[in-house]
């Protein structure tokens, strides 16, 4: 009941917008009122909603793939949809309120342009929306199921986890499901408390046979999504619902690709490595500015796209670049992901794991090899003098993260992992 | 919704069920109805009538204080064509199938029943982990399958094994899966009896019961049309299956039969189920009320079976299952890397490396693992 009520909220404020969907003749209305646009009229701070707490950085405009448009992140979903559903015959879309254009606006014009048996709405029941869609794509179809809110997906829990992620496995590959990818809208929205705000990457971690995958911008989930129904494998793709309206950029109209797991990284640098992924790139983008200028310490900033499987190599060899790694995640610190990144690093990078870079003291070998000081590249052969070549960590790993509580409603300024937490774990490993 | 029935049936019988019917039809459905219908927003609204409003329901008003007592609506009535004895109880409902399709709904339900007690056997025996025996619900397996094309897509559940049996599938593949040796098309993952076959269009059976769960509760509650029909009768199975399909296709829409039946044996080899109910009562069903007698009696009313046949079927099939059974236990099992692949359609990298550590691992201390019983 509380579920329909909260929808039915977001649904009111949609109608709101017009049945046509053009957001900007309304610009108070929905997600958007309130925190990203500060009360104007009211002096006392403890009144004013929230403002974001990161600052969208669009990337620069692509240029390879053709000509591009300035969209917003549901608007990317939207063009990823329907390139999806131009190419491909046995595409379908279904979820709760699909059809008349999704609570995010993410399906809008898809049901008028492919018709009602291709995009149309589900019962309540994300237990059945994701069975539906396993048993859709068993048969051959490209089903590509949304739950409204991924603080929803546990229904279905079962589902992806005891039958999506197994199914070619326990068929032995008589059968599987990998033409089925679930969307769902996924982490803080400021104001969104325990059922509107939930990160849960962690569960589906712990879950092979299924890849889940994560954008930061327009531009990657376009790219993603696209890779993500075209993967032969069962796909969850969580969208930052904050990003949906405030991050917009130039994004390519025809449809490409972006590769699954493979970290991105977006800014090199050279005396700490810091991971994360969604909005929280963002933030990290900022600490990495702020590192900088207050620090003059330089930032490697990776994005690391696909949760699992995860890009161990990009992240590995970034660290064992800067001896420093600070992982940062809404989600809840305990079994967070961020602890499996730093239990692998700290583990990796032995001599049989990584053979082919060393950071520590140049040597004669080195140098005859003429390679920079702190990065070696090892030929097997010359190593019988160095055996204590593993990762010489300057600092243990950190990780910034939410707290270990449900997801909180007036206190979410002083939950989520900001830029003033993650500047001051940088600073910390900096001077440890 | 499913209280608005329940509600309209107690006060309005026949007349409250089929305006419910026809209210359930119109609901705008995800599997997009044949029939159109005008959008919720633009159905007649007229506040003049004293009647609930409320969209969706077919209900009236009441101005009694009355509970429902959840056991005092009678039951969906059972369908069925045959009588305890075989006998055909309405001619016109016989669905007059051919000798050689009841005979092979005969010997499917009986090889079927012959292969469990050995393979039950030799679990206790220890030649196999694990069995689920289908005493009691061969008709509603065979009865179903017969009713169906051989390439409609079959979702099983781990009792329903005599769909394959009736599809052919050879018992040497079978015992395969049973024993996870190296002929086994599920490269030995699962435990017995978790069959799979995508030549005969049988999806490969899981252990969780999640995906019948939402739909085998009540089907007019889900708004689905649904029949429930006396299991254990093979021809009712049959007609009701055949029926479903015919009008599933030509409506575009989704059928629920519920086929009542009882299940004889254990839930499984690791089960007692005299700890939850009497043996008499299992007794009854075994003696009483059993699908295979049931058509042995019409088989032999008809003319079609007889004694010596009997005694010479089973022997046969007792045969054909001991031999299979033998080379099963023979064959080697899989080679160990088979662990690792198909979790995804290609592997992942760190996957990969688990694989040559466990490689590794056995280098040095193989002696501890069965490794003889696997292919190299």
């Amino acid at each position: 009941m509380a579920v329909v009520a909260a929808a039915a909220g977001w649904l009111l404020r949609l109608r709101a917008a017009g049945a046509e969907g053009h957001w900007r003749r309304l610009p108070g209305a929905g997600l958007a009122r309130g925190f990203l646009h500060p009360a104007a009229t009211v002096e006392d701070a403890a009144q004013r909603r929230q403002v974001a707490h990161f600052t969208f950085q669009p990337d620069p405009e692509p240029r390879e793939y053709g000509q591009t448009q300035k969209m917003n992140l549901f608007q990317s979903v939207t063009s990823a949809l329907d390139n999806s559903l131009a190419k491909d015959p046995t595409a379908v879309i279904f979820g709760e309120d699909v059809a008349f254009g999704g609570v995010f606006r993410c399906t809008v014009g898809l049901r008028d342009k492919y018709g009602k048996d291709r995009v149309f709405n589900t019962p309540l029941c994300e237990q059945g929306i994701v069975g539906f869609g396993i048993g859709i794509a068993v048969t051959g179809a490209t089903a590509i199921a949304e739950i409204q809110f991924a603080d929803y997906i546990f229904p279905a829990f079962d589902q992806i986890v005891n039958e999506a992620a197994k199914y070619r496995y326990r068929s032995g590959d008589l059968f599987n499901c990998g033409s089925l990818t679930i969307r769902s809208p996924w982490g803080c929205v400021g104001h969104g408390a325990l059922y509107h705000s939930q990160s849960p990457e962690a569960f589906f971690a712990h879950c092979p046979g299924i890849k889940v995958v994560i954008p930061r911008s327009p531009f990657q989930a376009k790219g993603l999504l696209l890779s993500c129904i075209e993967d032969k494998n069962p796909c969850i793709f969580f969208e930052p619902k904050i990003l949906y309206r405030a991050a917009a950029e130039e994004v390519p109209i025809e449809p490409y690709n972006i590769p699954l797991s493979q970290a991105e990284v977006i800014q090199e640098g050279s005396d700490v490595t810091l991971v994360a992924w969604g909005t929280q790139v963002h933030v990290i983008r900022e600490v990495a500015s702020m590192a900088k200028e207050k620090l003059g310490v330089s930032c490697e900033v990776i994005d690391l796209r696909t949760i699992i499987p995860w890009d161990v190599d990009t992240i590995c060899k970034s660290v064992i670049k800067t001896g420093r790694l600070l992982i940062s995640h809404e989600a809840p610190l305990t079994g967070g992901f961020a602890s499996e990144i730093s239990s692998t690093v700290q583990k990796l990078c032995r001599i049989e794991d990584y053979p082919f870079y060393k950071r520590g003291k140049q040597t004669k070998k080195s140098k005859l090899l003429g390679q920079a000081q702190w990065l070696t590249p090892v030929i097997p052969a010359l190593w019988e003098a160095e055996e204590e070549c593993f990762l010489n960590l300057e600092a243990p790993i950190s990780r910034v993260c939410g707290y270990d509580t449900p997801f909180p409603h007036i206190f979410e300024p002083f939950y989520i992992p900001d830029k003033w937490k993650c500047y001051d774990a940088l600073r910390k490993m900096i001077n440890y | 919704m499913a209280v608005a029935i329940a509600a309209a049936r107690v006060w309005r019988l026949n007349r409250g069920l089929s305006q419910a019917a026809l209210l359930l039809l119109r609901q705008p459905g995800a599997r997009g109805l044949a029939r159109s219908h005008p959008p919720r927003q633009q159905q007649q609204f007229s506040s003049l009538d004293d009647k609930p409003q409320f969209p969706g329901a077919s209900a009236e008003f009441i101005d009694k204080l009355e509970f429902i007592q959840p056991n005092v609506i009678s039951g969906i009535p059972i369908y069925r064509v045959m009588d305890r004895q075989g006998q055909i109880i309405n001619p016109s409902e016989d669905p007059h199938l051919p000798k050689e399709k009841v005979l092979k709904l005969y010997k499917s339900m009986t090889l079927l029943n012959t292969m469990d007690r050995i393979l039950y056997e030799s679990q206790r025996q220890g030649r196999i982990s694990f069995y689920m025996t289908n005493y009691g619900e061969e008709g509603t397996h065979v009865g179903s399958a017969a009713a169906l094309d051989n390439t409609d897509l079959v979702f099983g559940q781990y009792r329903e094994a005599g769909v394959l049996m009736y599809r052919d599938y050879p018992l040497e593949l079978f015992m395969a899966q049973c024993y996870g040796n190296i002929s086994d098309l599920g490269k030995g993952r699962q435990m017995p009896v978790h069959y799979g076959c995508k030549e005969r269009h049988f999806v490969t059976i899981s252990s969780p019961l999640a995906t019948q769960i939402p739909q085998a509760a009540r089907g007019p509650g889900y708004g689905i049309m649904s029949i429930r029909v006396d299991g254990n009768d093979v021809f009712a199975v049959y007609n009701a299956t055949k029926e479903a399909r015919r009008r599933a296709v030509a409506e575009n829409q989704p059928f629920l039969i519920e086929a009542m039946t009882y299940r004889i044996g254990h839930h499984s080899t690791s089960d007692d189920s005299s700890a939850y109910r009497s043996v008499d009562e299992v007794n009854y069903w075994d003696k009483q009320d059993h699908p295979i007698s049931r058509l042995r009696h019409y088989l032999l009313s008809q003319g079609w079976w007889d004694e010596e046949q009997e005694k010479a079927w089973r022997k046969q099939s007792r045969r054909k299952v001991m031999e299979a059974f033998e080379q099963a236990e023979r064959k080697p099992k899989p080679n160990p890397n088979l662990l690792f692949s198909d979790v995804y359609q290609e592997m992942p990298a760190q996957l990969r490396k688990q694989q040559e550590s466990l490689a590794r691992h056995l280098q040095t201390y193989g002696e501890h693992y069965p490794l003889d019983h696997f292919d190299k």
